[in-house]
């Protein structure tokens, strides 16, 4: 990982991309327990090309491709781990990246979503390990209820989180 | 289950690092599990 997080904030000087913090199943190992994953999903700022109103990850291709990196449909490996790399779109994945907190891996400094966001994010997403994975915040108690009833209000969350409490939470 | 409920909490309680490392050593099992084709088949497929 201390590989992969070095090419990517590689990206960052370069220019490549802007701010990026790390989100999915290894922004939750921040909180919880070892969550196994396949790969690492990186939020990303990207600007668009002038002249367009659309983000690209063409850029972020090219780049990795430069160098040696191989392209696996969705994902590109960097160093050892596969990575996917999702643009914030919504003005709660912006947010979410803004509030982002700071990290070492082996004495590399990276951005790990907040506890809050992520739960916010998998409710949005709304897969069944997406569901799965809000239950393990709870049960290990990992997240500021304050905080997260504030994200869910400002993005218009709260009936999606009322519908998984009923179902999931038995609440 | 306070056996259980221990080791998550210790895992917890693990640097970040020490954690991704964790990370790394389940993603190589699950690669050499998949390349050695015992997988099962995935239910879906199974029950077409």
């Amino acid at each position: 990982m201390k590989t992969t997080l070095e090419v990517i904030n590689g990206m960052v000087n370069d220019g490549v991309i802007g701010k990026y913090a790390i989100g999915g199943a290894v922004g939750a190992t921040f909180y919880l327990e070892p969550l196994a994953t396949a790969d690492v999903d990186i939020f990303v700022m990207l600007s668009t090309a002038p002249g367009s109103s659309l983000l690209s990850l063409t850029p972020i291709y090219d780049y990795l491709r430069t160098r040696g990196c191989q392209v696996e449909g969705e994902r590109v490996v960097v160093g050892d781990w596969p990575v996917q790399f999702l643009p914030a779109h919504s003005a709660l994945e912006q947010e979410a990246l803004a509030q982002s907190v700071e990290t070492e891996v082996e004495g590399v400094r990276t951005r790990v979503l907040r506890a809050e966001h992520l739960v916010a994010i998998a409710l949005k997403t709304g897969r069944a390990k997406d569901y799965a994975r809000i239950v393990q915040f709870l049960d290990q108690d990992a997240i500021d209820a304050d905080r997260l009833k504030r994200i869910l209000m400002r993005h218009a969350l709260v009936d999606k989180w009322e519908k998984f409490e009923r179902k999931y939470l038995g609440g | 289950m306070d056996k259980d409920k221990e080791r998550r909490k210790r895992l917890t309680s693990l640097p970040f690092s020490e954690k991704l490392k964790i990370l790394a050593k389940l993603r190589d099992r699950d690669r050499a599990i998949a390349a050695s084709g015992l997988r099962k088949k995935k239910v879906r497929q199974a029950v077409r």
